[in-house]
């Protein structure tokens, strides 16, 4: 009796130990792929940061005699009082401020608006998550198109005031950024749209309707439960679009170019302006490894911000 | 819970307006694509909602060599269009090989627990501040302006979708299945190949459409690391946004037409599962 | 407390009539069981009762207030939900409370009343946990206490017990009996298990595609059943049924070789003005059909042969195939130490009085002896 049971354990074991071999060999493709690919950069980025190299300075492309031109942790002290760097970082700031909260609450207010049933509901739903499908490249030249002097825009607005208008919305700082926001919002609103939606109707209807019959009104309701129950999904919703939007580039390159001068240039732009316009890149390098830490310091904030709310509600 | 009526007209009217307001710029793009170079501005507000001359040049223009039309770069635009389509099927194939087999193991064995999070990482960080790094790399290793480099690299930034995706699929189907042609005598593989993926179809084909949109919108990877031979559509685009050219709204209207039927398309068909794609797993209606 | 009236109620989800017609009267205080299986419109109509459905056609009353434009939060009903549906993001506390506070009680009386309807239903020790952490048992009862602290009226129960295993069934099915009988609230129960019903009920209201079959007290519903649907649902194990075609003042049944009920003189006119076809059906509970010549019942012609036997403790169930018969299978319920033999023919017996004849058409009852 005995002996069957261990012979059984063994078999077992076995087959697990072979499930598991199988399973490291599935995997390892995608490991390989993602370590060695990034692992070069990730390392000669380093090392680059540390130097004042550049494709332009001589040596040319050979990277490996950057180290002739050793520079230290120059190049981060110079980033981090760097005026130009820090607007970028302040510019990027502003704008998912605002951005994100207004695709959020659009977003939300276009979801409510979709709960009710109504004629040619289908294909208002399908118009409108059409424009997330957009390519941002392409999405960037339509707002371009869109916001010219000669432009819709400036069209549409000439017929609420009756008056040619003709402003240059791409030549102005703020209004450029202005059109910068609106193609966002424009594009991502029905993503925010899509996932508040999903959340809504996936909502108990049980725990609703309970609500109702113990005599809550709509706005008790609203507050009472389905805000607390549609918590998870605004954490995700925001995350999501909230690290998207820090990296916000294709829209403002067709747009304007981070202009005029630099008044649209966020973190992305700078970075590819610096890197492969000026060819700065061991000064790119370096800022890479910065956005790179300050992105991790965020995350943990948040995540430890997370945990805490978990830990309350228990 | 029936609500009274003007209450219902005053959203229903909030809708309409809402989606032509949304609805509207793909409009103007449309009609733009299709206007004679006349129409493309409005002067003095003045706008033509409609083409009162529809016509195709606009889409030709793209296609012939006319020096007055897409000079300085005297190149049309089918080169572009051909290299988005090899780079981003190629690519989508190329990662979901390595995610599906990938989310396999993760999902059924349990090894790499990590991976996916590393992956989720890469997607946080701003591909701007990484690709210095990896332009040396590939100057040094004669990647640039070549299919095969672009290729790589769009696989590696959808990979992170194509493992957590299939994953969710993956988890999805009971291990019952797994174990239970295992124990008819299938290999782990066999067992991978003949039951579990025909199962996965649906989740693999999404997936795949979804890699798919996102490599053919990429936009930075292709505009620092190709250059003539390779570039793609988005980057075509841009290098029309300057100087002369830059006004032939007609012909990049119909230019972005082209670019964005193919995601528009999948997108559409693969409605069910965006909110899955999007939230990387996250959130399953 | 208030008594419930429903009046011709109907209502439709597309093409599919869920309920239809429905009307009865419900007294004060009684406890009415809403059964039938799963899709007869026994939800819905629960639905329309507390206001969540408007009817299509039809009225609802309260006393003699027609309910119909109230909205469901005015109704002064409390609603217990298939599964529950607790709140999980509140600890029990605040699932209990809510609804006071909903209604603005002030704060010093909401305290007293949730902890007595906590201390009511035994709920009281975890008070402060999330409700998303409980087992399902107290989920149950703090979705009854969370509706009896707000002192209803009317309480709805769907189904309240089909989530529990079986042995907890048992303990609240007793719970809900006491409840009843301390507060005295007039009560609608749905449920799909006739036990539940013929145990807990005042009254029954047996329901099948959307239509009202028999609305009477358990025993009657039992002793009594208005057509093949109630006959069959209720009583466990099934009521015989024998398809037979009437001639002449005999049944000649199709089951049996020599399967000929005579039909005495009295009883045939009264029997042939309510038949309206032939073609009947014989109706006889397991419980009254006996073999052996046991029992006191008297003896028949019919004979068939034991297939199973299915001995339960109590009595013993015997499975008996006719002879002559197609493929129909009988039971009858022995005492408990009765034993046969596979294969042996027996003589069935039982008493003409609990004869049911049903119209095979209609389905209808037509005839008790």
């Amino acid at each position: 009796m005995s002996t069957k049971i261990e012979q059984k354990n063994t078999v077992d074991k076995s087959a697990i130990k072979e499930g598991i071999k199988f399973g490291t060999l599935m995997v390892l493709p995608a490991q390989i792929m993602f370590f060695t690919v990034l692992a070069f950069p990730l390392l000669s980025g380093i090392y680059i940061s540390l130097t004042e190299w550049s494709p332009l300075t001589s040596g040319g492309l050979k990277w490996y005699s950057a180290y002739k031109f050793w520079s230290g942790l120059s190049n981060y002290w110079n980033l981090i009082t760097d005026k130009e760097f820090l607007m970028a970082l302040f510019r990027t700031f502003i704008i998912v401020a605002t951005v994100v909260p207004i695709e959020f609450f659009l977003g939300l207010f276009i979801a409510f608006l979709f709960l009710d049933k109504f004629p040619l509901k289908k294909v208002f739903h399908t118009v409108l998550i059409i424009p997330m499908m957009i390519v941002p490249a392409v999405g960037g030249f339509v707002f371009y198109m869109l916001f010219q002097s000669s432009g819709a825009v400036n069209g549409i607005l000439s017929i609420f005031t009756s008056q040619p208008v003709e402003i240059v919305w791409l030549q102005h700082d703020v209004l450029a950024i202005i059109a910068i926001i609106c193609a966002d919002v424009w594009q991502w609103t029905p993503l925010m749209f899509l996932i508040l939606l999903s959340g809504l109707m996936s909502l108990p209807e049980d725990q609703l309707n309970a609500a109702v019959i113990l005599g809550f009104s709509n706005w008790q309701r609203f507050r009472m439960i389905v805000l607390p129950l549609m918590k998870p999904v605004f954490v995700i919703a925001l995350i999501i679009r909230g690290i998207e939007a820090v990296k916000i580039f294709d829209p403002i390159w067709l747009m304007t170019s981070g202009g005029p001068g630099t008044a649209t240039e966020t973190i992305s732009v700078y970075l590819y302006r610096h890197g492969f316009v000026m060819l700065e890149w061991s000064w790119i390098a370096a800022a890479g490894y910065i956005i790179f830490i300050l992105i991790n310091i965020i995350a943990a904030f948040a995540l430890k911000l997370i945990k805490e709310k978990h830990r309350e509600a228990a | 819970m029936e609500q009274k009526i003007y209450a219902k007209i005053v959203k229903y009217v909030l809708v309409v307006f809402i989606v032509s307001v949304f609805f509207f710029p793909i409009y103007w793009t449309i009609t733009m694509a299709f206007k004679p170079h006349m129409e493309w501005t409005s002067s003095a507000g003045k706008i033509h909602w409609i083409p009162k001359k529809p016509t195709l040049t606009n889409f030709t223009s793209l296609f012939q060599r006319k020096v007055s039309v897409v000079s300085p770069l005297s190149s049309t635009a089918v080169r572009p269009i051909v290299n988005s389509i090899i780079v981003s099927v190629a690519s989508t194939v190329f990662t979901m090989i390595l995610g599906t087999l990938a989310a396999y193991g993760i999902s059924r064995y349990k090894v790499a627990p990590n991976l996916p999070f590393m992956l989720l990482g890469l997607r946080m960080i701003p591909l701007a501040a990484i690709i210095v790094p990896i332009m040396v790399l590939w100057a040094y290793v004669g990647f640039v302006d070549t299919a095969h480099g672009l290729i790589i690299l769009y696989a590696l930034s959808t990979l992170p979708f194509a493992v957590l995706l299939m994953k969710t699929f993956f988890d999805e189907i009971p291990t019952e299945l797994d174990e239970a042609a295992i124990v008819d005598g299938y290999s782990n593989w066999g067992a991978f190949t003949k039951f579990i993926l025909p199962l996965a179809k649906g989740g693999i084909s999404s997936t795949a459409l979804f890699c798919f949109i996102l490599n053919w919108s990429d936009f930075i990877l292709a505009l620092t690391l190709t250059d003539r031979k390779w570039s793609t559509i988005p980057v075509y685009l841009d290098k029309l946004q300057s100087g002369y050219v830059g006004k032939l709204y007609g012909p990049k209207a119909a230019l972005a037409l082209i670019a964005v039927i193919p995601p528009v398309i999948f997108g559409l068909l693969i409605q069910k599962y965006l909110v899955r794609g999007l939230t990387f797993g996250a959130v399953k209606k | 407390m208030a008594t419930i009236t429903l009046d011709k109620l109907t209502k439709r989800f597309g093409k599919q009539t869920a309920v239809k017609d429905l009307t009865l009267k419900i007294d004060e205080n009684e406890f009415v069981a809403l059964l039938g299986p799963s899709g007869c419109g026994k939800t819905t109509t629960m639905n329309m009762i507390s206001g969540i459905l408007k009817p299509d056609m039809g009225k609802v009353y309260f006393d003699e207030r027609e309910m119909n434009d109230v909205p469901a939060g005015k109704r002064g009903v409390g609603f217990v939900f298939q599964n529950y549906a607790v709140f999980t993001h509140m600890t029990v506390y605040n699932n209990i409370a809510c609804g006071l506070k909903v209604q603005k009680f002030p704060a010093s009386d909401i305290d007293a009343e949730v902890i007595k309807a906590a201390k009511l239903l035994r709920i009281d020790h975890v008070l402060n946990t999330n409700a998303e952490r409980l087992s399902i048992n107290d989920m149950q009862k703090v979705a009854l206490a969370r509706t009896l602290v707000t002192k209803p009226e009317i309480l709805l129960l769907d189904e309240p017990l089909s989530n529990l295993d079986a042995a907890l069934r048992n303990i609240m099915r007793a719970e809900l009996k006491r409840l009843h009988l301390e507060l005295g609230q007039t009560t609608v129960y749905v449920t799909h298990d006739q036990v539940e019903a013929m145990s807990l009920a005042d009254r029954i209201a047996v329901m099948n595609f959307a239509v009202l079959q028999q609305f009477d007290t358990p025993y009657e519903v039992y002793r009594r059943p208005k057509n093949l649907f109630v006959a069959n649902f209720i009583g466990s194990p099934t009521m015989n049924f024998l398809k037979g075609t009437y001639r002449d003042g005999k049944i000649d049944l199709a089951d049996f070789d020599q399967g000929i009920i005579p039909i005495p003189d009295t009883c045939r006119t009264p029997l042939e003005k309510k038949l309206k076809n032939e073609e009947v059906v014989l109706g006889i509970r397991p419980e009254h059909l006996k073999l052996d010549h046991t029992d006191g019942v008297r003896k028949s012609s019919l004979k068939a042969n034991v297939v199973n036997l299915e001995p339960l403790g109590s009595e013993t169930i015997v499975y008996l195939r006719p002879q002559g018969g197609v493929d129909n299978i009988i039971k009858s319920m022995m005492h408990s130490d009765y034993v046969a033999n596979l294969n042996e023919v027996k003589t069935i017996g039982f008493n003409e009085e609990d004869l049911y004849i049903f119209d095979q058409g209609s389905g209808d009852l037509v005839f008790t002896f």
